[in-house]
């Protein structure tokens, strides 16, 4: 076993009374003291800060950037201009998911591609094969370049304090910028994996990070671990890789196509050419077996990753992911002080099952009703994202 | 943490109280901080058998799921409802919240005294 490694943030979350755990080699703050309910809560009401700084951070350069990327990523890259950010996936030969990853171009000559921590290690040396074929290099600054997500209601008035009134990036959904905070060089991606309304990914070297936690801090935000990251992203209808993609749990490999997201990672354009698994890739469309979609209990319990789920005596699917989520209740646009719970979560099912069909989840030997939703959270009123119970 | 004297401790974390022949049962300060924000008590029912060792039942958190072993054997004569709709009652007062009572006891697992239940979290870090 090699040693766990250390974000530059550790030190905080370890003298915040954070409880880290290992998470992809990774010693990570799974919550703070307050507790994952509590830190959930307060992203969708005010602003949760989350260290982000373990995902791989990649610099792709060279002549053959753009030729590279389009053979190992399912997006179009060429579409991509500067400042601006692409979801993508990083297909197998197979179809299915090697990673999922985000593709920024904060400038002409060279692109930043980050993905899941756990998985940097077997993305580089997936690339290493086809690498040759192109002048173009990767370089591995995760640990040079830190990451802050910052995200929910309060997140943009509180980093255009830092910013001194300036905007932080443009207005869209993965509008990319570059702002002063403080005298620290801050770039922003306008993405986020909270399904906030408003809500930004922020990057700095490594040695300046820790300052701006602790403003961040100081202005209001709250830290926000890795569990109250998974109930949030889940709330979202987010897909998280090792759950939603890579291998189901009989272990066979879950194609791109299943996860709802692929329709805006996977490009067929004429302008993108061949790229790996790209037949495969247009045969799945809308056909694959089985499909994810999010579910929701309607007994009393908790559904769990891995359980499998009932119509009727046949076996129709897997848990990928669930738990029991908070939310706030709302009277017209505006959150109350009340909150409720619920189970949700994602499933790997049947592709012709619809909404009519009643499913069960074999909860621990008991057969609990469920059913498949369209989405757990509204995000279209902003500032708040709330909850479709 | 807290672990009162009064009380007598599994090594699966649950407490136990014996008033008048009744076994009082719950999990323990240490068992409730370890778990996180609880958020779902699966109970058993009145007049259920319940068996030293065994599990009676579950609690839930965000995280994970955690089975209730039985300290005492018996049949279970109440289980403490308010849990169904505050499951967080374990978390904010760990001692007061009550699961199950237990009567009939006829057998009990190896139990713990505070001092010696506080050495073993210890140990357990």
């Amino acid at each position: 076993m090699s040693e766990r490694k250390r974000t530059p943030l550790y030190a905080a979350h370890v003298a915040a009374g954070a409880t880290m755990v290992d998470f992809g080699g990774w010693e990570m703050p799974i919550q703070y003291p307050a507790g994952i309910l509590t830190e959930h809560l307060y992203d969708r009401r005010h602003c949760g800060i989350f260290d982000v700084s373990h995902m791989g951070r990649l610099i792709v350069e060279g002549p053959d950037r753009v030729a590279f990327l389009q053979k190992v990523l399912t997006s179009n890259v060429a579409a991509l201009k500067p400042g601006r950010a692409q979801y993508c996936m990083i297909p197998t030969e197979s179809g299915g998911a090697v990673d999922d990853a985000y593709l920024y171009m904060f400038e002409e000559d060279r692109y930043l591609l980050i993905v899941n921590a756990s998985n940097t290690d077997k993305d580089l040396r997936h690339f290493a094969k086809y690498l040759p074929e192109f002048d173009c290099k990767i370089t591995n600054v995760t640990d040079s370049y830190s990451s802050i997500a910052v995200q929910g209601p309060e997140a943009e008035a509180i980093l255009k304090t830092l910013s001194g009134g300036v905007d932080i990036t443009g207005p869209r959904k993965n509008d990319l910028g570059e702002v002063q905070m403080e005298g620290h060089t801050v770039r922003a991606s306008r993405t986020g994996y909270t399904g906030d309304p408003t809500g930004w990914e922020l990057f700095i070297d490594a040695k300046d990070v820790l300052w701006l936690w602790n403003r961040l801090i100081e202005l209001g935000a709250k830290p926000t671990g890795l569990g109250a990251r998974d109930t949030l992203r889940l709330e979202a209808g987010l897909p998280l890789y090792g759950h939603e993609l890579g291998t189901d749990p009989s272990s066979a490999e879950i194609p791109i196509f299943a996860v709802s997201l692929a329709r805006f990672a996977v490009s067929f354009m004429e302008e993108k050419g061949d790229f790996i698994a790209k037949d495969i890739l247009a045969s799945q469309k809308d056909a694959t077996e089985k499909r994810i979609v999010p579910i929701a209990l309607v007994e009393r319990g908790v559904m769990r990753a891995g359980m499998d789920i009932y119509c009727g005596d046949r076996h129709v699917g897997w848990v990928t992911s669930g738990t029991m989520v908070p939310y706030y209740v709302f009277e017209g646009d505006t959150p109350t002080d009340r909150t409720g719970k619920r189970s949700i979560g994602f499933a790997y099912l049947d592709r012709t099952l619809t909404e009519s069909d009643s499913i069960a989840i074999d909860v621990r030997g008991k057969h609990l009703k469920a059913k498949m939703v369209d989405k757990h959270m509204d995000q279209s009123k902003p500032p708040y994202g709330r909850a479709i119970v | 943490m807290n672990y009162p004297v009064d009380l007598k401790y599994t090594k699966s974390h649950e407490w136990v109280k014996f008033e008048d022949g009744v076994a009082v049962i719950g999990i323990s300060d240490f068992a409730q901080d370890a778990l996180g924000d609880v958020v779902f008590v699966n109970l058993p029912q009145v007049g259920d058998e319940v068996t030293a060792g065994e599990t009676f039942g579950d609690v839930e958190s965000v995280k994970a799921v955690s089975d209730l072993i039985c300290p005492v054997s018996g049949v279970v004569c109440a289980v403490n409802e308010e849990l169904d709709d505050s499951p967080e009652n374990l978390n904010e007062d760990p001692y007061g919240a009550w699961i199950i009572k237990v009567e009939n006891v006829t057998d009990e697992e190896e139990l713990l005294d505070a001092a010696a239940y506080e050495a073993f979290c210890a140990e357990e870090g």
